[in-house]
């Protein structure tokens, strides 16, 4: 069984009188330990996507299963519950908190689990920031980080919880070539590690690090 | 999350923004510190009154009066005696209501003892005036049962003019007072009574001190012959709630005996609580004030968060994505606010308790901060917070994830 299962997915937004169709019926699947890169034009329906399949929204209609749990009926707390441990995020723009130290920001989705100590959850980021070679970094804020290292704490961060999928979106936007480099390296070892990244991109270059493709356009996928 | 964990979360923003926490907890400091001011001086005015109320008969205490000739009397109203000693023996024996009868013959006489003299008040009474009127004799002792019977010519002096009989109040016990021609012994100096409603008015109780207790039966003997008229009639109920138990029976018995309603029998303490109106009129400002100012902070706390929600919406929106509840963000929220509610309760608490000893010393009043107050006064700051912080914690708890996470 596929890790991710979504079958005819459907988004309308209402826009004022008009209804405008985000996705017309998307089938994705993805298999345990895949590296998928979902890319299209901007409009294409790829984020709709992205945050359906992140469960951060909800689809109009279709099937969606994640790691064996159906989503499609799921709202509000449970819907919650299923992002805190199935789904690992990592934003363009990093979205760290800016007032907790490297370390708190890592151990925050274990604090919405609920179940560990704070000095466990901190213990779990550190070992964490070790292995990503942030060690050094763990009592620092993120603004005293270079952009690649707050990505990386970023990474970090939505792999704490050990989520059975990892939704990146446009990593390397906010980076330097360098910076953006050293980041694809990490989800190149991340990946390696066994884990299974979803990575949504309009860039060619950050696409074709990814096992295979997916392309949308029109809310469709293209051929 | 624990809601334990948000306080903290809440405790460390409050501490980062310290000046802009403070001013935005002016409104709930000045609200609280007025509200505990108010509750401590209206806790210790109602001492105060109770205190006085107390000291002039207490609860429970019923005044017989004669009531004023109606403006054509009837034959009856001239005919009758109006209340006398024989209507306070009468009570005393019959009325089951009572637990004391102080009847109270009422004369200015001239005092001497040697070359001192001087024209004050008598008052010829019973033992039962000390049960109602709490006499404290300093030396000796107050009028017996014995001394009435026997129509003793013995006298209890207040404390005033005992010192300026005897030139100190001690002395007088046992001295030879000569009152309007007659002799009476001292055997008994009392206490001296003071009461002050408030330093800048006078000693209420000053009254007291200035005048001799004689039997009520040598009295009438030496100074009105055979008329038994009383000044007054001060009945105590057996029981401090009998009051009007008491009165309705006293009314019924009096009408027997006279025939005509020419008295009125009247609760006593109820004019005591006048003096206090004044307090209770301070009392009401302030208490307006503390209600104002807790309005108006709560109106700034809810506007200030409310900055805060839209100023964190990304925030808000990550911590979604990363997995937390709308429950969770609302009750961060909510820690932020109570830390912050916290806070202002216990600045205000502080700022209570230094303008209520501020007053209470200039003042001279007894007043305290006690831990009901202090409890009072957090609640209420919290109550405020919490009201404060509901809007704005349901707005950010009511953020769709998608749209939060958009928002620049």
């Amino acid at each position: 069984m596929a890790l991710i299962e979504a079958r005819a997915l459907t988004k309308v937004y209402r826009l004022g009188r008009v209804d405008v169709a985000a996705l017309r019926g998307v089938d994705v699947d993805v298999e345990r330990g895949d590296y998928v890169a979902i890319m299209g034009p901007s409009g294409s329906g790829k984020s709709t996507l992205m945050h359906i399949l992140g469960c951060l929204d909800t689809p109009t209609a279709g099937a969606y299963r994640l790691d064996g749990e159906e989503i499609g009926g799921l709202r509000g707390r449970a819907l919650a519950r299923v992002r805190n441990r199935k789904v690992g995020f990592v934003f363009q723009t990093f979205n760290l908190m800016p007032r907790m130290t490297v370390e708190e920001n890592v151990a925050l989705p274990l604090q919405y689990r609920g179940g560990l100590r704070r000095r466990a959850r901190l213990a779990r980021a550190r070992a964490l920031l070790e292995r990503f070679g942030l060690g050094e970094r763990i009592g620092h804020r993120p603004d005293e980080l270079s952009g690649g290292e707050r990505q990386r704490v970023a990474v970090a961060r939505a792999l704490i919880g050990e989520p059975a999928i990892l939704l990146v979106d446009e990593p390397t936007g906010n980076l330097d070539s360098e910076a953006g480099a050293q980041v694809l390296q990490a989800f190149r070892e991340v990946h390696a590690a066994g884990n299974t990244i979803v990575l949504v991109t309009h860039d060619p270059d950050v696409g074709a690090e990814a096992a295979r493709t997916i392309r949308i356009a029109d809310g469709r996928v293209a051929a | 999350m624990s809601f334990l964990e948000a306080l903290l979360v809440g405790l460390a923003e409050a501490r980062r923004h310290f000046a802009q926490t403070l001013l935005s907890l002016l409104g709930l400091i000045l609200g609280t510190g007025s509200i505990v001011a108010v509750l401590a001086l209206f806790g210790g005015q109602s001492k105060i009154t109770q205190d006085y109320v107390a000291e002039v008969g207490g609860f429970g205490t019923v005044i017989a009066r004669d009531r004023e000739l109606s403006q054509r009397p009837t034959a009856m109203e001239l005919a009758s005696d109006r209340l006398t000693y024989g209507d306070a023996r009468y009570l005393k024996q019959r009325a089951t209501t009572l637990g004391a009868v102080a009847p109270g013959f009422f004369a200015q006489l001239d005092y001497r003892v040697g070359g001192v003299s001087f024209q004050g008040p008598i008052i010829g009474t019973t033992p039962d005036y000390a049960v109602i009127n709490d006499i404290r004799p300093m030396v000796g002792r107050y009028l017996s049962a014995l001394d009435v019977e026997r129509q003793a010519r013995v006298m209890v002096l207040g404390w005033k003019y005992a010192d300026s009989l005897f030139g100190q109040a001690e002395a007088a016990l046992g001295g030879l007072v000569t009152l309007a021609g007659r002799n009476f012994t001292v055997v008994g100096v009392l206490e001296r009574e003071e009461f002050y409603f408030a330093p800048w008015s006078g000693n209420e109780l000053e009254y007291r001190n200035r005048r001799a207790y004689i039997p009520i039966t040598t009295a009438f003997s030496q100074y009105t012959g055979e008329d038994e008229h009383l000044s007054f009639l001060t009945l105590k109920a057996a029981h401090p709630t009998g009051a009007r138990a008491a009165q309705q029976q006293v009314t019924a018995m009096l009408l027997l005996r006279h025939g005509v309603q020419d008295f009125d029998i009247t609760p006593s303490g109820a004019g005591a609580n006048d003096d206090a109106q004044f307090f209770k009129l301070f009392d009401f400002i302030f208490l307006v004030v503390g209600v104002v100012s807790l309005i108006a902070g709560g109106v700034v706390i809810a506007n200030i968060l409310l900055a805060s929600v839209v100023e964190r919406v990304r925030e808000f929106g990550t911590r979604m994505a990363l997995g937390a509840s709308s429950f969770q963000i609302f009750a961060q929220v909510i820690a932020q606010v109570v830390v912050i509610a916290v806070i202002g309760g216990v600045l205000g608490l502080a700022l209570g308790w230094g303008l209520t000893g501020t007053v209470a010393h200039f003042m001279n009043m007894p007043a305290a901060v006690t831990p009901t107050i202090a409890l009072v006064a957090i609640g209420t700051s919290l109550s405020v917070g919490f009201a404060a912080g509901i809007y704005p914690a349901f707005r950010a708890a009511r953020l769709s994830p998608v749209e939060a996470l958009r928002y620049a």
